[in-house]
């Protein structure tokens, strides 16, 4: 009985795991010939599309759509058309891995260009890169990002190269000695506090310290506690680790009582809406950016105003680094004359692309390198910084 | 640096009292939480920015604003409150409808104005006054003067007139107040219009003291404000007062004496002590039924 029930269940089992076999099988071919005869090559365009944040998964989209505009004009890529489908994640980690599940089930997107804050493309990169699925995301800087595999790549410098800027722009360019840190709660914020701190130990210059660093919780707009601990620390120049939103109310609030401080940003903070949030109180804020808005370059130039008529404002840095992203991915199609994944991010190591951030250059870990202009508001408009 | 702390607290509690006050008006008469008014004053602080943006004036752009969320309110208990209480369902039902629309204003603020902070034009910019070591801010000082009229008109309206007569008629009997021939429906409608109202006025205040508004500003002062509305007793408008301040205060102090990652959670830490030691608010009455 017990002989008989066994190789039954142990006949049952193989049938089913070769009908599961042959499934997937034909699913894969069925996928294939989809690709193959399919008369658009789709990429995928993922960020926060509304609730918070959702002006910088606005920015993704509308760089994409532009970028696959041009190329569309031009007869698009392998014959075929781009097409832009956008997903909405609103900068959630949940929304980040059910969107990452569908598209690599549907497995028609040429790639993914997306994911916002480095939180959220840290939980879905590992579903891309399971899948063999190509993500360029034009934002995250957190180091492990780029760990998490071979199809994961960023058009963003890693936080350790800017932060080293940001503090040679605070220790170096502006002369300050006592350093206080102001950062949001969340992954990318704690990080880059830390980051900074180490940069400063390191540096070697006894009179140059961290006096203080406060951690804030993103959108409390009353920051006056931790602006207050830190002016009684007697910080001189204030690290500001958050974004446009943060910037600039910690600026105003921060000048309220000692308008003297200098205060140094990233480039996550580079967008028009910093100087329309902040007004006065932003002049004289400082960030190292890998794109400047007011370049006399003739690509920027052209590309900002297409960008400023067709959507009624300037492209932020992110923004203008999706646009870049996009093209790099499109390019690398080309030259490899397929969609399939595996030979795209292959050539996506070898391209060079020129574009409005400059060269851009992956190296073997999905890295790129930039040179960082150093950029200050003056007088209500960005300005290169004298050397 | 900590009397500074004070008083960045205090501003911070006038800002919470006034959102409060909506609370407790909405509570006082139909004994339900409206939650949907963190929403209505993200909504009014919203309204004031775009009308202040049209250039008709800064007055009249927050008057428009105040109107418009004013008739807010009141659609908002026409369309999806007042229906409830014709079929008598539970007052659960009611106070999820209020969470469901607090989420619909959002989304739809989000929608046509979109999710990014905003810049608010500081209404009361004349410099700030140095007593001692302490900056006090004009705006500081004025979002104090206002909220404290505000408060004296309402306290006003609510025991000196006769529809203030008529509120608390309805209040204690909806039943018979209709049979003394009171529209308590009509009451109900302008309970809300007063709530919006002060909602928008809190929106202004507060948005011209940190110079920014966005659709999701509600959130968080919403329920915080809840929570100085239940801490002072809610209904009563003292107590709402007096709630938002001590909110206020001890959030500022926490964020000073124990970092900013705990401003967020000393309010309802404040609220759960207080409801265990006296279980009806600081200035509630007794007797009253808590959702």
């Amino acid at each position: 009985m017990n002989r008989k029930r066994a190789i039954l269940v142990a006949v049952l089992s193989t049938a089913a795991l070769s009908l599961l076999a042959g499934c997937g099988n034909a699913k894969k071919e069925a996928n294939n010939t989809d690709k193959a005869n399919a008369d658009t090559v789709k990429i995928a365009v993922a960020g926060p599309m509304t609730g918070d944040n959702s002006e910088y998964g606005i920015g993704f989209a509308n760089a994409a759509e532009m970028k696959a505009e041009e190329w569309n004009e031009k007869g698009g890529v392998l014959g075929k058309q781009i097409e832009i489908v956008k997903y909405d994640d609103k900068n959630t980690s949940e929304e980040a891995t059910t969107i990452a599940q569908k598209i690599v089930s549907d497995g028609t997107a040429a790639g993914v260009i997306g994911h916002f804050s480095s939180g959220v493309c840290m939980t879905a990169a590992p579903i891309y890169q399971e899948n063999k699925m190509i993500e360029i995301s034009p934002s995250a800087s957190h180091p492990d990002y780029t760990k998490i595999g071979d199809y994961i790549f960023r058009n963003n410098t890693v936080i350790e190269k800017e932060a080293t800027a940001s503090v040679d722009l605070a220790v170096n360019d502006m002369g300050k000695k006592n350093i206080g840190i102001i950062s949001i709660m969340t992954d990318w914020g704690t990080n880059t506090s830390q980051v900074v701190k180490d940069i400063v130990q390191n540096l070697g210059d006894p009179d140059v310290k961290v006096v203080a660093h406060e951690e804030v919780m993103e959108g409390s707009d009353d920051y006056t506690p931790a602006i207050t601990k830190l002016n009684e620390a007697g910080a001189d120049v204030v690290i500001c680790c958050g974004m446009y939103n943060l910037v600039a109310p910690v600026a105003k609030q921060y000048k309220a009582i000692n308008p003297d401080i200098a205060i140094v940003a990233f480039s996550n903070a580079y967008s028009q809406q910093l100087i329309e949030l902040g007004g006065d109180a932003v002049e004289g804020v400082c960030f190292p950016v890998i794109f400047f808005s007011e370049s006399d370059d003739p690509i920027v130039k052209d590309y900002i105003e297409n960008y400023t008529e067709k959507y009624g404002s300037a492209p932020s840095a992110l923004t203008s680094q999706a646009y870049d992203s996009v093209g790099i991915l499109l390019t690398a199609i080309e030259e490899s004359g397929t969609t399939d994944h595996e030979a795209v991010r292959d050539k996506l190591r070898e391209v060079e692309y020129p574009g409005v951030c400059g060269v851009t250059k992956f190296d073997e870990n999905g890295e790129i390198d930039k040179e960082f202009v150093k950029v200050t508001i003056k007088d209500g408009k960005f300005e290169k910084m004298a050397e | 640096m900590l009397i500074q702390q004070v008083f960045n607290g205090l501003a911070l509690g006038m800002g919470y009292a006034l959102i409060a006050v909506g609370y407790s008006l909405v509570f006082g008469i139909l004994r339900l939480v409206n939650f949907s008014h963190g929403s209505i004053y993200a909504f009014g602080a919203e309204m004031a920015m775009v009308f202040i943006g049209f250039r008709f004036g800064i007055i009249p752009g927050i008057i428009a604003a105040m109107i418009l969320t004013g008739v807010l309110g009141i659609c908002i208990d026409k369309v999806a409150l007042e229906p409830l209480r014709k079929k008598k369902s539970m007052p659960i039902a009611s106070l999820i409808t209020t969470i469901g629309i607090s989420n619909i204003v959002t989304q739809l603020l989000i929608v046509f104005l979109g999710s990014e902070k905003r810049n608010f034009p500081a209404l009361f910019d004349f410099g700030s006054v140095q007593i001692g070591h302490i900056a006090v801010s004009s705006t500081q000082i004025m979002m104090c003067v206002v909220s404290l009229i505000l408060m004296t008109v309402l306290v006003l309206i609510v025991y000196k007139t006769k529809i203030g007569l008529a509120m608390r008629a309805g209040e204690q009997n909806s039943r018979a107040a209709c049979m003394m021939g009171i529209n308590v429906n009509f009451v109900i409608s302008f309970t809300f219009f007063l709530a919006g109202v002060s909602a928008t006025i809190a929106g202004v205040l507060v948005g011209s003291y940190y110079q920014i508004v966005y659709p999701n500003m509600g959130y968080m002062a919403g329920l915080k404000a809840f929570a100085a509305a239940v801490l002072g007793g809610i209904g009563s408008l003292p107590g709402a007062l007096l709630g938002g301040l001590i909110v206020g205060v001890s959030e500022s102090m926490a964020a000073t004496f124990l970092g900013s990652t705990y401003r967020d959670s000393i309010a309802f830490i404040i609220l759960i002590i207080v409801l265990i030691v006296r279980p009806h608010g600081l200035f509630g009455r007794k007797g009253i039924t808590k959702v």
